[in-house]
């Protein structure tokens, strides 16, 4: 592993370091696509089972750019999707801190989050479909109750698990309840708060998909069972793909936000947000001397 | 840009300890529950069809396991294909997790491929298994194994790399081998997330092994109750959804038993059992050296 350093290596920059890094990692995915392309084409492989890349590429280019049909089914998912997390999360997160701060209440709920916690929320979507119909409110639904149960448990967790020391120290400063929450709890919680959120975003749009495979007019999910049951692998491989961006693109845009909302985690940010803060100050400060 | 895989392990734990008064309140609120359930079905404040009462729903239970006992082929096949992919998947996770810990050029190349799968929806692979592999057992295995393998893996990466590294300096300085640091150190280390993973991992497997049934299958718990749902046949329904919550609970219950038996060093009391036994034993290897040795200097005295 080590090699004697070069001169490159000693001073490197960061962008030739990030290319350098990905250079590699590009060469290797394009060593794997191209012997699963001359396999596929030499006929080593089921079209019907595994498609090549380039019958993959094709029905990509299809659905995005030629017919352009995926727009209106992407769409869909993601708006049931979204709505079904924030009906989750919102109903998680307020009972977690109802449980968080009445003993009382956290007893009596455990044993019915216990049965929760192992029933697969997956389990209950045939009879979510009867409830709530074939349309967007029972995929809504499904993503709820299979996205709720991450931040509940994330939540009540966090809200609990303060450190006695800050406490102590806020109780003899004389801190209010209201200040104890704001500023010891509250922050203290958030990092695993957003673990959960994002366990139960992954959660949400699973639930919207296989709410879709049950009966849907619409989404990414009855898009692939369609093509799948055509034997249109390559078709569904291209969803497949979609479903993957789908989820990366809300994966880091909650990974962003946990990267700006939650500073205090991270040196580096912590340092800039501080920074910023004091020129404010200063600032403010200046302004008050010159006047 | 870095995208930790984070492994988080939180759990609900319920209160240790029995309190008969709040072991009371706990039964009384259930009844309640229970009784406006059933005086709203049977005033039809929700439709019946839908929503079926309590004691419809304990026929339903009586009547699949033990009057026509339909639901036994069904639960033991989804059971089967669960433990398989369970088996299949978790093993791989740990192979190529092993493999990421010790390596870190193939970590390094793994990485990528890694956060396309965490970001996939892997129960939406289910179609296509289904058309590649038909709608017997095979697909709900390979769909069980897809879902369940990535929390062992992520567990055991996070395990085998994260070591103290103080310790690490005591085994360095005490002159042991790469081989002894790795399983006298990295792996116990590494043992309570690893166990943590391969809990995740059972629920996933039986969730995966649920979906690949509801999407198209011949037996199994999925299609028993897709079956029933779809002729609103709901109080059997939901007697399904109560037994695999039932069978959910058990398994779990299982994984935990076995964490604390194998996991020993988390476990106060194993630990001190183990610890004590592991004492007598060399206790009664010092005393025949000692015995050895007595006899060596009064030769033939013990003969």
């Amino acid at each position: 592993m080590t090699t004697a350093p070069t001169v490159e290596q000693l001073a490197p920059t960061r962008t030739a370091k990030v290319l350098k890094a990905s250079l590699k990692h590009i060469i290797t995915f394009g060593l794997i696509i191209f012997v699963w392309e001359i396999l596929g084409r030499t006929g080593q492989l089921n079209r019907l089972i595994l498609p090549w890349p380039s019958l993959i590429g094709a029905q990509l280019l299809d659905l995005f750019f030629i017919s352009g049909k995926i727009y209106f089914h992407f769409f869909t998912t993601l708006a049931e999707a979204v709505i079904g997390f924030f009906i989750g999360v919102s109903i998680g997160i307020s009972l977690a801190v109802g449980a968080a701060f009445s003993p009382r209440f956290r007893r009596y709920i455990a044993p019915y989050a216990v049965v929760f916690n192992v029933t697969p929320g997956i389990a209950v979507a045939p009879m979510i479909i009867a409830w709530f119909g074939f349309g967007w409110s029972s995929k809504i639904a499904l993503a709820a109750l299979v996205c709720f149960f991450p931040p509940f448990v994330n939540t009540l967790t966090a809200l609990m698990r303060t450190d006695e020391d800050a406490t102590d120290l806020f109780r003899s400063l004389g801190a209010s309840k209201r200040e104890y929450f704001w500023k010891l709890q509250l922050p203290n919680a958030i990092p695993l708060i957003f673990a959960g959120l994002k366990l139960a975003l992954t959660g949400a749009l699973l639930g919207t998909i296989v709410a879709e495979f049950f009966s849907a007019s619409a989404g990414v999910g009855i898009l692939m069972q369609r093509f799948a049951f055509a034997l249109q692998i390559d078709g569904s491989f291209a969803t497949l793909l979609t479903m993957s961006a789908m989820g990366l693109m809300l994966f880091t845009l909650m990974e962003v936000l946990d990267y700006r909302l939650v500073f205090w985690k991270r040196d580096s940010r912590m340092d800039s947000v501080s920074k910023k803060r004091a020129a404010r100050w200063r600032s403010r400060h200046g302004a008050i001397e010159v006047s | 840009m870095s995208t930790e895989t984070e492994s988080v392990e939180v759990e609900f734990v319920p209160e240790r300890g029995f309190n008969p008064i709040h072991f009371v309140v706990h039964i009384l609120i259930f009844a309640v529950l229970i009784g406006v359930w059933e005086t709203a079905n049977r005033l039809s404040w929700v439709d019946p069809l839908l929503f079926p009462r309590p004691s419809g729903i304990v026929e339903g239970m009586y009547s699949i396991f033990i009057g026509k006992g339909g639901i036994w082929p069904h639960l033991g096949n989804t059971f089967g294909k669960a433990m398989g992919g369970f088996a299949i998947g978790t093993l791989i996770g740990m192979a190529l997790a092993t493999g990421a810990a010790v390596s870190a050029g193939f970590r390094d190349y793994l990485k990528p491929y890694i956060i396309i799968i965490e970001a996939m929806p892997r129960i939406a692979v289910g179609p296509i298994f289904i058309a590649a592999l038909g709608f017997g057992w095979s697909s709900a295995v390979a769909l069980a194994a897809l879902v369940c393998f990535f929390a062992p893996f992520v567990n055991t990466m996070t395990g085998l790399l994260q070591v103290d590294e103080e310790t690490e300096e005591l085994f360095r300085s005490l002159g042991a081998s790469k081989r002894e640091i790795f399983f006298k150190l990295r792996v116990p280390n590494a043992m309570p997330l690893i166990a943590a993973g391969v809990k995740l991992a059972v629920a996933g497997a039986f969730a995966g092994a649920l979906v690949a049934e509801f999407i198209s299958a011949t037996t199994g718990l999925g299609v028993l109750m897709r079956r029933y749902v779809m002729t609103l046949n709901m109080e059997f329904s939901f007697a399904t959804l109560l037994s695999i919550t039932f069978f959910g609970f058990l398994l779990f219950r299982t994984m935990e038993a076995i964490n604390y038996r194998v996991i020993y060093w988390h476990a106060e009391p194993l630990m001190q059992k183990r610890s004590r036994r592991l004492a007598s034993r060399w206790e009664s290897t010092m005393d025949a050296v000692a015995v050895n040795q007595s006899a060596a200097v009064a030769p033939g005295a013990v003969k």
